[in-house]
Protein backbone atom coordinates (compact mmCIF):
# COMPACT_ATOMS: atom_id res chain seq x y z
CA UNK A 1 0.00 0.00 0.00
CA UNK A 2 1.70 3.25 -1.08
CA UNK A 3 1.72 6.64 1.54
CA UNK A 4 0.52 9.86 0.27
CA UNK A 5 2.96 12.01 1.34
CA UNK A 6 1.60 15.52 1.49
CA UNK A 7 3.05 18.52 -0.26
CA UNK A 8 4.85 20.64 1.96
CA UNK A 9 4.28 24.94 2.25
CA UNK A 10 6.77 27.30 4.43
CA UNK A 11 3.91 28.33 6.26
CA UNK A 12 4.00 29.41 10.47
CA UNK A 13 4.09 26.75 13.25
CA UNK A 14 0.17 26.39 14.05
CA UNK A 15 -0.19 26.00 10.53
CA UNK A 16 2.38 23.68 9.99
CA UNK A 17 0.98 22.04 13.25
CA UNK A 18 -2.75 21.83 11.23
CA UNK A 19 -1.15 20.66 8.61
CA UNK A 20 1.11 18.09 10.39
CA UNK A 21 -2.22 17.24 11.94
CA UNK A 22 -3.97 16.48 8.43
CA UNK A 23 -1.45 14.76 7.25
CA UNK A 24 -1.22 12.08 10.08
CA UNK A 25 -5.23 12.04 9.74
CA UNK A 26 -4.75 11.56 5.94
CA UNK A 27 -1.84 9.22 6.46
CA UNK A 28 -4.25 7.09 9.14
CA UNK A 29 -6.89 7.15 7.32
CA UNK A 30 -4.78 5.99 4.04
CA UNK A 31 -3.64 3.72 6.29
CA UNK A 32 -6.87 2.56 7.77
CA UNK A 33 -8.26 2.03 3.93
CA UNK A 34 -5.54 0.95 2.40
CA UNK A 35 -5.82 -1.96 5.69
CA UNK A 36 -8.87 -2.29 4.82
CA UNK A 37 -8.45 -2.38 1.32
CA UNK A 38 -6.29 -4.94 1.46
CA UNK A 39 -8.34 -7.00 3.78
CA UNK A 40 -11.00 -7.02 1.39
CA UNK A 41 -8.72 -7.70 -1.03
CA UNK A 42 -7.18 -10.40 0.68
CA UNK A 43 -10.15 -11.77 2.10
CA UNK A 44 -11.37 -12.25 -1.40
CA UNK A 45 -8.55 -14.31 -2.69
CA UNK A 46 -8.77 -16.17 -0.05
CA UNK A 47 -12.55 -16.92 -0.73
CA UNK A 48 -11.47 -17.57 -4.32
CA UNK A 49 -8.75 -20.28 -3.73
CA UNK A 50 -10.63 -22.04 -0.99
CA UNK A 51 -13.61 -22.34 -3.50
CA UNK A 52 -10.80 -23.84 -6.32
CA UNK A 53 -9.10 -25.89 -3.80
CA UNK A 54 -12.54 -27.63 -2.91
CA UNK A 55 -13.19 -27.85 -6.57
CA UNK A 56 -9.93 -29.49 -7.14
CA UNK A 57 -10.20 -31.67 -3.89
CA UNK A 58 -13.94 -32.83 -5.20
CA UNK A 59 -11.81 -33.48 -8.68
CA UNK A 60 -9.36 -35.43 -6.77
CA UNK A 61 -11.94 -37.18 -4.93
CA UNK A 62 -13.15 -38.50 -8.10
CA UNK A 63 -9.99 -39.31 -9.77
CA UNK A 64 -9.12 -40.93 -6.31
CA UNK A 65 -12.49 -43.24 -6.23
CA UNK A 66 -11.87 -43.69 -9.87
CA UNK A 67 -8.47 -45.12 -9.07
CA UNK A 68 -9.57 -47.59 -6.29
CA UNK A 69 -12.32 -48.91 -8.21
CA UNK A 70 -9.56 -49.70 -11.20
CA UNK A 71 -7.36 -50.87 -8.62
CA UNK A 72 -9.57 -52.99 -7.07
CA UNK A 73 -10.25 -54.81 -10.95
CA UNK A 74 -6.93 -55.35 -11.46
CA UNK A 75 -6.25 -56.66 -8.14
CA UNK A 76 -9.46 -58.94 -8.80
CA UNK A 77 -8.23 -59.51 -12.65
CA UNK A 78 -4.45 -60.37 -11.09
CA UNK A 79 -6.34 -62.96 -8.57
CA UNK A 80 -7.94 -64.42 -11.78
CA UNK A 81 -4.61 -64.59 -13.05
CA UNK A 82 -2.63 -66.10 -10.43
CA UNK A 83 -5.65 -68.77 -10.06
CA UNK A 84 -5.42 -69.64 -14.02
CA UNK A 85 -1.72 -69.82 -13.84
CA UNK A 86 -2.04 -71.87 -10.76
CA UNK A 87 -3.97 -74.32 -13.24
CA UNK A 88 -1.54 -75.01 -15.62
CA UNK A 89 0.95 -78.18 -15.16
CA UNK A 90 4.62 -77.70 -14.30
CA UNK A 91 6.60 -78.83 -16.94
CA UNK A 92 7.37 -81.58 -15.29
CA UNK A 93 3.60 -81.96 -14.58
CA UNK A 94 3.40 -82.12 -18.26
CA UNK A 95 6.02 -84.01 -19.14
CA UNK A 96 5.01 -86.94 -16.29
CA UNK A 97 1.65 -86.89 -17.68
CA UNK A 98 3.09 -87.45 -21.26
CA UNK A 99 5.28 -90.31 -20.25
CA UNK A 100 1.79 -91.69 -18.26
CA UNK A 101 -0.29 -91.42 -21.84
CA UNK A 102 2.95 -92.86 -23.77
CA UNK A 103 3.15 -95.76 -21.36
CA UNK A 104 -0.72 -96.65 -21.71
CA UNK A 105 -0.17 -96.42 -25.77
CA UNK A 106 3.01 -98.55 -25.00
CA UNK A 107 0.72 -100.87 -23.20
CA UNK A 108 -1.82 -101.59 -25.61
CA UNK A 109 0.71 -101.89 -28.46
CA UNK A 110 3.04 -104.33 -26.36
CA UNK A 111 0.45 -105.80 -24.45
CA UNK A 112 -2.88 -105.61 -25.54
CA UNK A 113 -5.02 -107.25 -23.21
CA UNK A 114 -6.26 -110.59 -23.78
CA UNK A 115 -9.84 -112.28 -23.21
CA UNK A 116 -9.93 -114.17 -20.37
CA UNK A 117 -11.23 -117.27 -22.29
CA UNK A 118 -8.78 -117.98 -24.68
CA UNK A 119 -8.57 -120.93 -27.61
CA UNK A 120 -6.22 -122.52 -29.76
CA UNK A 121 -6.79 -124.56 -33.05
CA UNK A 122 -3.70 -126.53 -33.97
CA UNK A 123 -2.78 -130.13 -35.05
CA UNK A 124 -1.51 -132.05 -38.09
CA UNK A 125 -2.13 -133.44 -41.40
CA UNK A 126 -0.47 -135.79 -43.71
CA UNK A 127 -0.97 -137.36 -47.01
CA UNK A 128 1.20 -140.28 -48.22
CA UNK A 129 2.48 -142.81 -50.78
CA UNK A 130 3.87 -145.85 -50.06
CA UNK A 131 5.01 -148.67 -52.71
CA UNK A 132 5.99 -152.17 -51.55
CA UNK A 133 7.64 -154.97 -52.71
CA UNK A 134 5.88 -157.55 -50.59
CA UNK A 135 3.74 -159.90 -52.75
CA UNK A 136 0.71 -158.67 -50.52
CA UNK A 137 2.07 -155.47 -49.67
CA UNK A 138 0.34 -152.38 -50.89
CA UNK A 139 1.14 -150.21 -53.81
CA UNK A 140 -1.16 -147.34 -52.44
CA UNK A 141 -1.69 -143.84 -51.86
CA UNK A 142 -2.80 -142.92 -48.35
CA UNK A 143 -5.24 -139.79 -47.45
CA UNK A 144 -3.50 -140.10 -43.99
CA UNK A 145 -5.20 -138.42 -41.20
CA UNK A 146 -6.16 -135.14 -40.04
CA UNK A 147 -5.88 -134.21 -36.54
CA UNK A 148 -7.42 -131.08 -35.28
CA UNK A 149 -6.79 -129.93 -31.57
CA UNK A 150 -8.25 -127.54 -29.73
CA UNK A 151 -6.98 -125.74 -26.88
CA UNK A 152 -8.82 -123.64 -24.41
CA UNK A 153 -7.54 -121.63 -21.83
CA UNK A 154 -9.27 -119.75 -19.20
CA UNK A 155 -6.54 -117.55 -18.00
CA UNK A 156 -3.84 -118.90 -16.08
CA UNK A 157 -6.32 -121.33 -14.34
CA UNK A 158 -7.23 -124.21 -16.20
CA UNK A 159 -6.66 -125.52 -19.80
CA UNK A 160 -9.04 -127.93 -22.01
CA UNK A 161 -7.14 -129.91 -25.00
CA UNK A 162 -8.89 -132.60 -27.11
CA UNK A 163 -7.10 -134.18 -29.97
CA UNK A 164 -9.86 -136.04 -32.99
CA UNK A 165 -7.75 -138.14 -35.73
CA UNK A 166 -9.61 -138.68 -38.58
CA UNK A 167 -8.47 -141.29 -41.21
CA UNK A 168 -9.42 -143.90 -43.68
CA UNK A 169 -9.55 -147.31 -43.38
CA UNK A 170 -8.69 -150.39 -46.14
CA UNK A 171 -12.37 -150.28 -47.23
CA UNK A 172 -12.64 -146.08 -47.63
CA UNK A 173 -14.35 -145.59 -44.57
CA UNK A 174 -13.65 -142.51 -42.65
CA UNK A 175 -12.75 -143.73 -39.12
CA UNK A 176 -13.20 -140.79 -36.26
CA UNK A 177 -11.25 -141.30 -32.97
CA UNK A 178 -10.78 -139.06 -30.16
CA UNK A 179 -6.93 -139.27 -29.73
CA UNK A 180 -7.07 -137.34 -26.13
CA UNK A 181 -9.79 -134.82 -24.42
CA UNK A 182 -8.18 -133.87 -21.19
CA UNK A 183 -8.93 -131.00 -18.52
CA UNK A 184 -5.33 -129.16 -17.37
CA UNK A 185 -5.95 -127.43 -14.18
CA UNK A 186 -2.18 -125.46 -13.60
CA UNK A 187 -1.16 -125.64 -10.19
CA UNK A 188 1.12 -122.53 -9.64
CA UNK A 189 4.52 -122.35 -11.56
CA UNK A 190 5.75 -126.03 -12.12
CA UNK A 191 3.23 -128.14 -11.66
CA UNK A 192 -0.36 -129.16 -13.21
CA UNK A 193 -3.02 -131.44 -12.41
CA UNK A 194 -4.40 -133.34 -15.69
CA UNK A 195 -7.60 -135.19 -15.53
CA UNK A 196 -9.25 -137.30 -18.50
CA UNK A 197 -7.62 -139.53 -21.35
CA UNK A 198 -4.28 -138.25 -22.08
CA UNK A 199 -1.51 -139.08 -23.85
CA UNK A 200 0.36 -141.68 -22.28
CA UNK A 201 3.34 -140.05 -20.45
CA UNK A 202 5.81 -143.52 -20.88
CA UNK A 203 8.55 -142.86 -23.19
CA UNK A 204 9.18 -140.15 -25.57
CA UNK A 205 7.61 -141.21 -28.81
CA UNK A 206 3.39 -141.49 -28.20
CA UNK A 207 3.76 -138.39 -26.35
CA UNK A 208 5.76 -135.84 -27.86
CA UNK A 209 6.44 -136.99 -31.01
CA UNK A 210 4.59 -138.89 -32.80
CA UNK A 211 2.24 -136.53 -35.21
CA UNK A 212 3.40 -136.81 -38.81
CA UNK A 213 5.27 -132.88 -38.27
CA UNK A 214 7.25 -134.40 -35.90
CA UNK A 215 8.35 -137.49 -36.61
CA UNK A 216 11.57 -137.49 -38.33
CA UNK A 217 10.30 -140.62 -40.53
CA UNK A 218 6.48 -141.69 -42.53
CA UNK A 219 5.74 -144.38 -39.98
CA UNK A 220 6.48 -145.04 -36.66
CA UNK A 221 9.06 -147.23 -35.30
CA UNK A 222 8.72 -151.04 -34.66
CA UNK A 223 6.78 -151.22 -31.55
CA UNK A 224 6.05 -147.65 -30.95
CA UNK A 225 2.73 -146.15 -32.18
CA UNK A 226 -0.90 -147.62 -31.81
CA UNK A 227 0.08 -150.81 -32.83
CA UNK A 228 2.91 -151.73 -30.50
CA UNK A 229 4.23 -151.98 -27.04
CA UNK A 230 4.01 -148.41 -26.23
CA UNK A 231 1.10 -147.29 -24.21
CA UNK A 232 -0.94 -145.08 -26.49
CA UNK A 233 -3.52 -143.40 -24.23
CA UNK A 234 -5.15 -144.29 -20.65
CA UNK A 235 -7.77 -142.59 -18.46
CA UNK A 236 -7.42 -141.31 -15.55
CA UNK A 237 -5.43 -138.60 -13.53
CA UNK A 238 -2.15 -137.22 -14.32
CA UNK A 239 0.12 -134.92 -11.90
CA UNK A 240 3.15 -133.50 -13.61
CA UNK A 241 5.25 -131.04 -13.34
CA UNK A 242 8.95 -129.47 -13.16
CA UNK A 243 11.83 -129.19 -10.57
CA UNK A 244 14.22 -126.63 -12.05
CA UNK A 245 17.92 -126.65 -10.50
CA UNK A 246 20.93 -125.60 -10.62
CA UNK A 247 21.52 -122.87 -13.58
CA UNK A 248 19.80 -124.48 -16.30
CA UNK A 249 19.13 -127.85 -15.55
CA UNK A 250 16.22 -129.45 -14.27
CA UNK A 251 14.05 -132.45 -13.53
CA UNK A 252 10.12 -133.48 -14.97
CA UNK A 253 7.98 -135.77 -13.81
CA UNK A 254 4.65 -137.39 -14.22
CA UNK A 255 2.68 -139.40 -11.98
CA UNK A 256 -0.55 -140.80 -13.40
CA UNK A 257 -2.99 -143.25 -11.98
CA UNK A 258 -5.29 -144.54 -14.87
CA UNK A 259 -8.11 -147.03 -15.67
CA UNK A 260 -4.81 -149.63 -17.03
CA UNK A 261 -4.60 -152.06 -20.13
CA UNK A 262 -6.83 -154.51 -21.22
CA UNK A 263 -6.58 -158.01 -22.64
CA UNK A 264 -7.37 -158.79 -26.33
CA UNK A 265 -8.69 -161.85 -28.15
CA UNK A 266 -4.73 -161.96 -29.23
CA UNK A 267 -3.44 -162.75 -26.01
CA UNK A 268 -1.65 -159.80 -26.04
CA UNK A 269 -2.34 -156.35 -23.93
CA UNK A 270 -4.61 -153.31 -25.33
CA UNK A 271 -2.44 -150.44 -24.20
CA UNK A 272 -5.17 -147.72 -25.29
CA UNK A 273 -7.21 -145.87 -22.71
CA UNK A 274 -10.37 -147.11 -21.83
CA UNK A 275 -13.29 -144.98 -19.60
CA UNK A 276 -14.19 -148.31 -17.55
CA UNK A 277 -12.07 -150.06 -15.14
CA UNK A 278 -12.19 -154.01 -15.99
CA UNK A 279 -10.60 -155.07 -12.79
CA UNK A 280 -10.09 -153.48 -9.37
CA UNK A 281 -6.64 -152.47 -10.07
CA UNK A 282 -5.92 -149.11 -11.13
CA UNK A 283 -2.86 -148.83 -13.53
CA UNK A 284 0.09 -146.68 -11.92
CA UNK A 285 2.98 -145.55 -13.81
CA UNK A 286 4.52 -142.09 -14.96
CA UNK A 287 7.87 -140.97 -16.04
CA UNK A 288 10.92 -139.18 -14.54
CA UNK A 289 13.27 -137.11 -17.26
CA UNK A 290 16.40 -135.43 -16.60
CA UNK A 291 17.85 -132.43 -18.03
CA UNK A 292 21.18 -131.65 -16.98
CA UNK A 293 21.58 -129.14 -19.61
CA UNK A 294 18.86 -128.11 -22.29
CA UNK A 295 19.93 -130.58 -24.96
CA UNK A 296 20.22 -133.46 -23.05
CA UNK A 297 17.28 -135.45 -21.25
CA UNK A 298 16.81 -139.08 -20.00
CA UNK A 299 13.89 -140.50 -18.98
CA UNK A 300 12.98 -144.10 -17.26
CA UNK A 301 9.02 -144.91 -17.48
CA UNK A 302 7.22 -147.22 -15.58
CA UNK A 303 3.71 -148.67 -15.90
CA UNK A 304 2.54 -151.10 -13.76
CA UNK A 305 -1.46 -152.63 -13.71
CA UNK A 306 -2.89 -155.84 -13.44
CA UNK A 307 -5.37 -157.32 -16.88
CA UNK A 308 -7.99 -159.29 -16.41
CA UNK A 309 -8.91 -162.44 -18.80
CA UNK A 310 -11.86 -162.32 -21.28
CA UNK A 311 -14.42 -164.48 -21.02
CA UNK A 312 -15.35 -166.98 -23.15
CA UNK A 313 -17.92 -167.55 -25.35
CA UNK A 314 -17.76 -171.34 -25.43
CA UNK A 315 -18.08 -172.84 -22.27
CA UNK A 316 -17.34 -176.73 -22.11
CA UNK A 317 -17.45 -179.05 -19.24
CA UNK A 318 -13.28 -178.12 -18.32
CA UNK A 319 -13.19 -174.93 -19.64
CA UNK A 320 -11.26 -172.98 -17.03
CA UNK A 321 -12.52 -169.67 -15.55
CA UNK A 322 -10.68 -166.46 -16.76
CA UNK A 323 -7.79 -165.34 -14.07
CA UNK A 324 -6.31 -162.29 -13.75
CA UNK A 325 -2.42 -161.23 -14.32
CA UNK A 326 -0.02 -158.51 -13.41
CA UNK A 327 1.33 -156.21 -16.14
CA UNK A 328 4.83 -153.98 -15.78
CA UNK A 329 6.35 -151.96 -18.29
CA UNK A 330 9.16 -149.72 -18.09
CA UNK A 331 11.47 -147.78 -20.48
CA UNK A 332 14.36 -145.72 -20.94
CA UNK A 333 14.49 -143.21 -23.10
CA UNK A 334 17.32 -140.05 -24.35
CA UNK A 335 17.55 -137.22 -26.47
CA UNK A 336 20.33 -135.30 -27.56
CA UNK A 337 19.40 -132.24 -29.92
CA UNK A 338 22.01 -129.77 -30.66
CA UNK A 339 23.40 -128.01 -33.47
CA UNK A 340 20.90 -129.38 -36.07
CA UNK A 341 21.29 -132.99 -34.61
CA UNK A 342 18.40 -135.27 -33.07
CA UNK A 343 19.95 -137.62 -31.79
CA UNK A 344 17.21 -139.95 -29.90
CA UNK A 345 16.87 -144.21 -28.40
CA UNK A 346 14.17 -146.00 -26.43
CA UNK A 347 13.69 -148.96 -25.00
CA UNK A 348 10.81 -150.43 -23.74
CA UNK A 349 10.38 -154.12 -21.64
CA UNK A 350 6.92 -155.27 -20.60
CA UNK A 351 6.55 -158.54 -18.79
CA UNK A 352 2.42 -160.20 -18.39
CA UNK A 353 1.87 -162.70 -15.73
CA UNK A 354 0.69 -165.88 -17.23
CA UNK A 355 -3.10 -165.85 -17.89
CA UNK A 356 -6.22 -167.74 -18.27
CA UNK A 357 -8.10 -165.46 -21.07
CA UNK A 358 -10.33 -166.26 -24.18
CA UNK A 359 -8.79 -166.57 -27.74
CA UNK A 360 -10.56 -167.16 -31.16
CA UNK A 361 -12.16 -170.79 -30.59
CA UNK A 362 -10.04 -173.11 -32.90
CA UNK A 363 -12.17 -172.97 -35.55
CA UNK A 364 -11.79 -169.53 -35.46
CA UNK A 365 -8.67 -168.51 -35.40
CA UNK A 366 -7.53 -167.26 -38.56
CA UNK A 367 -10.27 -166.00 -39.20
CA UNK A 368 -9.49 -162.39 -37.74
CA UNK A 369 -5.81 -161.26 -38.19
CA UNK A 370 -4.16 -162.00 -35.18
CA UNK A 371 -1.50 -159.56 -33.40
CA UNK A 372 -0.86 -156.30 -31.65
CA UNK A 373 -2.01 -154.32 -34.93
CA UNK A 374 -5.48 -154.15 -34.41
CA UNK A 375 -5.30 -153.02 -30.94
CA UNK A 376 -6.97 -150.33 -30.17
CA UNK A 377 -8.61 -150.05 -33.40
CA UNK A 378 -10.62 -153.44 -32.99
CA UNK A 379 -13.74 -153.93 -31.04
CA UNK A 380 -12.77 -156.49 -28.50
CA UNK A 381 -16.08 -158.33 -28.60
CA UNK A 382 -15.56 -161.65 -30.68
CA UNK A 383 -15.95 -161.83 -34.35
CA UNK A 384 -17.25 -165.31 -33.28
CA UNK A 385 -16.72 -168.13 -30.78
CA UNK A 386 -14.09 -167.67 -28.34
CA UNK A 387 -12.48 -169.82 -25.58
CA UNK A 388 -10.97 -169.05 -22.45
CA UNK A 389 -7.36 -170.81 -22.34
CA UNK A 390 -4.10 -170.91 -20.98
CA UNK A 391 -1.43 -168.20 -21.80
CA UNK A 392 2.17 -168.16 -20.75
CA UNK A 393 3.95 -165.73 -19.25
CA UNK A 394 4.68 -162.73 -22.09
CA UNK A 395 7.12 -160.67 -22.43
CA UNK A 396 7.80 -157.95 -25.09
CA UNK A 397 10.73 -155.90 -26.10
CA UNK A 398 11.07 -152.73 -28.27
CA UNK A 399 13.71 -150.09 -28.92
CA UNK A 400 14.74 -147.58 -31.59
CA UNK A 401 18.11 -145.65 -32.34
CA UNK A 402 17.41 -142.50 -34.53
CA UNK A 403 19.98 -140.10 -36.18
CA UNK A 404 19.11 -137.21 -37.97
CA UNK A 405 20.99 -134.16 -39.02
CA UNK A 406 19.57 -130.53 -40.48
CA UNK A 407 21.90 -129.32 -42.87
CA UNK A 408 21.46 -125.92 -41.88
CA UNK A 409 24.05 -126.36 -39.43
CA UNK A 410 26.32 -126.79 -42.08
CA UNK A 411 25.58 -124.28 -45.13
CA UNK A 412 23.10 -121.86 -46.13
CA UNK A 413 22.99 -122.27 -49.47
CA UNK A 414 19.45 -122.51 -50.85
CA UNK A 415 17.57 -124.92 -51.08
CA UNK A 416 20.53 -127.66 -49.35
CA UNK A 417 20.00 -126.21 -46.16
CA UNK A 418 16.64 -127.33 -45.86
CA UNK A 419 17.16 -130.73 -46.05
CA UNK A 420 17.72 -133.43 -43.05
CA UNK A 421 18.70 -137.08 -43.52
CA UNK A 422 17.12 -139.36 -41.44
CA UNK A 423 18.37 -142.92 -40.38
CA UNK A 424 16.80 -145.66 -37.74
CA UNK A 425 16.84 -148.77 -36.61
CA UNK A 426 14.68 -150.62 -34.52
CA UNK A 427 13.58 -153.74 -33.57
CA UNK A 428 10.04 -155.73 -31.55
CA UNK A 429 10.66 -158.83 -29.82
CA UNK A 430 7.71 -161.04 -28.72
CA UNK A 431 8.04 -164.20 -26.56
CA UNK A 432 5.52 -166.06 -25.21
CA UNK A 433 2.95 -165.98 -27.60
CA UNK A 434 4.14 -167.19 -31.32
CA UNK A 435 1.24 -165.71 -33.34
CA UNK A 436 1.90 -162.80 -31.54
CA UNK A 437 5.11 -162.93 -32.67
CA UNK A 438 5.04 -163.72 -36.20
CA UNK A 439 2.68 -161.03 -36.96
CA UNK A 440 4.57 -157.79 -35.22
CA UNK A 441 8.05 -159.12 -33.95
CA UNK A 442 9.96 -157.35 -36.65
CA UNK A 443 13.49 -155.60 -37.39
CA UNK A 444 12.66 -152.39 -39.13
CA UNK A 445 15.18 -150.01 -40.68
CA UNK A 446 14.57 -146.74 -41.87
CA UNK A 447 16.91 -144.32 -44.11
CA UNK A 448 14.78 -140.90 -45.53
CA UNK A 449 15.28 -137.72 -46.65
CA UNK A 450 13.39 -134.13 -45.12
CA UNK A 451 12.60 -131.10 -47.30
CA UNK A 452 11.30 -128.60 -44.51
CA UNK A 453 9.25 -125.82 -46.62
CA UNK A 454 8.93 -124.15 -43.43
CA UNK A 455 9.64 -125.38 -40.21
CA UNK A 456 6.13 -126.92 -39.92
CA UNK A 457 5.91 -128.45 -43.15
CA UNK A 458 7.93 -131.18 -44.77
CA UNK A 459 8.15 -133.25 -47.86
CA UNK A 460 9.82 -136.57 -46.63
CA UNK A 461 11.24 -139.20 -49.05
CA UNK A 462 12.00 -142.84 -47.38
CA UNK A 463 12.94 -146.38 -47.88
CA UNK A 464 12.02 -148.72 -45.22
CA UNK A 465 13.49 -152.51 -44.78
CA UNK A 466 10.65 -154.51 -42.82
CA UNK A 467 12.40 -157.67 -41.47
CA UNK A 468 9.78 -159.99 -39.89
CA UNK A 469 10.70 -162.46 -37.24
CA UNK A 470 8.12 -164.89 -38.86
CA UNK A 471 10.08 -167.35 -41.14
CA UNK A 472 7.82 -167.53 -44.01
CA UNK A 473 7.58 -163.86 -43.90
CA UNK A 474 9.91 -162.69 -46.57
CA UNK A 475 11.87 -159.17 -46.05
CA UNK A 476 9.83 -156.63 -47.23
CA UNK A 477 10.75 -153.01 -48.48
CA UNK A 478 8.82 -150.00 -48.28
CA UNK A 479 9.76 -147.24 -50.87
CA UNK A 480 7.45 -144.21 -48.66
CA UNK A 481 6.62 -140.41 -49.29
CA UNK A 482 4.76 -138.02 -47.45
CA UNK A 483 3.78 -134.52 -47.26
CA UNK A 484 2.71 -133.48 -43.50
CA UNK A 485 1.94 -129.89 -41.73
CA UNK A 486 1.70 -128.55 -38.19
CA UNK A 487 -0.35 -126.31 -37.95
CA UNK B 1 -4.73 -156.22 -3.78
CA UNK B 2 -6.30 -153.13 -4.35
CA UNK B 3 -4.46 -150.00 -5.37
CA UNK B 4 -7.46 -147.52 -5.54
CA UNK B 5 -7.45 -146.40 -2.05
CA UNK B 6 -3.74 -145.99 -1.49
CA UNK B 7 -3.92 -143.68 -4.74
CA UNK B 8 -7.16 -142.67 -4.09
CA UNK B 9 -5.21 -140.92 -0.67
CA UNK B 10 -1.95 -140.69 -2.13
CA UNK B 11 -3.12 -138.43 -5.38
CA UNK B 12 -4.82 -135.76 -3.38
CA UNK B 13 -1.82 -135.58 -1.12
CA UNK B 14 0.29 -135.45 -3.97
CA UNK B 15 -1.35 -132.34 -5.68
CA UNK B 16 -1.73 -130.43 -2.11
CA UNK B 17 2.10 -131.29 -2.22
CA UNK B 18 2.02 -129.50 -5.53
CA UNK B 19 0.50 -126.64 -4.70
CA UNK B 20 2.47 -126.13 -1.62
CA UNK B 21 5.61 -126.09 -3.75
CA UNK B 22 4.32 -124.03 -6.36
CA UNK B 23 5.07 -120.34 -6.62
CA UNK B 24 2.48 -117.54 -8.00
CA UNK B 25 2.72 -117.66 -12.05
CA UNK B 26 5.09 -115.07 -12.90
CA UNK B 27 2.77 -111.85 -14.86
CA UNK B 28 4.06 -110.30 -18.06
CA UNK B 29 1.45 -107.34 -17.02
CA UNK B 30 4.68 -104.54 -17.07
CA UNK B 31 3.68 -101.85 -19.59
CA UNK B 32 6.81 -102.67 -21.93
CA UNK B 33 8.98 -105.67 -22.50
CA UNK B 34 11.66 -106.34 -19.99
CA UNK B 35 14.59 -107.01 -22.28
CA UNK B 36 16.19 -109.52 -19.82
CA UNK B 37 12.95 -111.06 -19.49
CA UNK B 38 12.47 -110.91 -23.65
CA UNK B 39 16.56 -112.36 -24.17
CA UNK B 40 15.63 -115.20 -21.47
CA UNK B 41 12.52 -116.35 -23.28
CA UNK B 42 14.76 -116.05 -26.57
CA UNK B 43 17.29 -118.24 -25.17
CA UNK B 44 14.43 -120.47 -23.22
CA UNK B 45 12.56 -121.06 -26.77
CA UNK B 46 15.61 -121.86 -28.79
CA UNK B 47 16.79 -124.28 -26.16
CA UNK B 48 13.27 -126.40 -25.33
CA UNK B 49 11.05 -126.05 -28.68
CA UNK B 50 13.87 -127.64 -30.71
CA UNK B 51 13.61 -130.80 -28.20
CA UNK B 52 11.20 -132.19 -30.30
CA UNK B 53 10.48 -130.38 -33.16
CA UNK B 54 11.03 -127.98 -35.67
CA UNK B 55 11.17 -124.09 -34.13
CA UNK B 56 8.45 -122.24 -35.77
CA UNK B 57 8.92 -118.70 -36.74
CA UNK B 58 7.93 -116.45 -33.58
CA UNK B 59 6.15 -114.02 -35.94
CA UNK B 60 3.67 -117.33 -37.28
CA UNK B 61 0.93 -116.60 -34.78
CA UNK B 62 -0.61 -113.51 -33.07
CA UNK B 63 -0.10 -112.49 -29.76
CA UNK B 64 -3.44 -114.73 -28.28
CA UNK B 65 -2.50 -117.35 -30.13
CA UNK B 66 1.13 -117.88 -28.45
CA UNK B 67 -0.75 -117.24 -25.01
CA UNK B 68 -2.66 -120.80 -25.53
CA UNK B 69 -0.22 -122.28 -27.73
CA UNK B 70 2.81 -121.77 -25.18
CA UNK B 71 0.60 -122.82 -22.01
CA UNK B 72 -0.03 -126.05 -24.43
CA UNK B 73 3.70 -126.76 -24.65
CA UNK B 74 4.53 -125.75 -20.86
CA UNK B 75 2.21 -128.83 -19.68
CA UNK B 76 3.32 -131.24 -22.65
CA UNK B 77 6.91 -130.24 -22.55
CA UNK B 78 7.14 -129.62 -18.61
CA UNK B 79 7.86 -126.36 -18.73
CA UNK B 80 8.58 -123.83 -15.81
CA UNK B 81 6.12 -121.43 -15.77
CA UNK B 82 8.59 -119.02 -15.07
CA UNK B 83 10.32 -120.25 -18.21
CA UNK B 84 7.12 -120.19 -20.09
CA UNK B 85 6.24 -116.55 -18.94
CA UNK B 86 9.83 -115.29 -20.67
CA UNK B 87 9.04 -117.41 -24.06
CA UNK B 88 5.48 -115.51 -24.18
CA UNK B 89 7.40 -112.45 -23.70
CA UNK B 90 9.76 -112.93 -26.13
CA UNK B 91 7.35 -114.21 -28.84
CA UNK B 92 4.80 -111.16 -28.23
CA UNK B 93 7.96 -108.90 -28.35
CA UNK B 94 8.91 -110.52 -31.69
CA UNK B 95 5.29 -109.68 -33.21
CA UNK B 96 6.04 -105.30 -32.43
Amino acid sequence: MLAVRPKLKPVGKSWMEDNMRKRNIIALASLLAGTILSGAVAGAQEAQGQEALLERIARLEQELAALKAELHENAARVQQSEEKVAEIPTLAERIDAIDARTQATETLVYNPPLPKARWHLAGYADASLIVSDAPEGPDSFSAGMFNPSFHFQYKDIVMFESELEFSFNSEGETDLELEYTQADILLGDNNVLVIGKYLSPVGQFQERLHPSWINKSVDAPAGFGHDGLQPASDVGVQLRGVLPFGDESRLTYVFAVGNGPRMNLEGGVELEGFTSDDNDNKSLGGRIGLLPVPWLEVGASLLTADVKGLEGTVAEPDTPEPTTADFTLWGADMAITRNGWDVRFEYLNARRGAIFSALPHEEEAGAEGIGLASAGHEETAPAGDTEVTFLPRLKMEAWYAQLAYKLSGITGARYVKNLEPVVRYGEFHINGNDELREENAEKRFNIGLNYWLAPSIVARVGVEWRNFAAEERETERRFQLQFAYGF
Amino acid sequence: MKRLPILAAALPLAVLVGMAAAGEPQKTQKNVPDPVQVARGAKAWAENCGRCHNIRDPKEFNDEIWEVSVTHMRIRANLPGKMAEDIKAFLKASNN
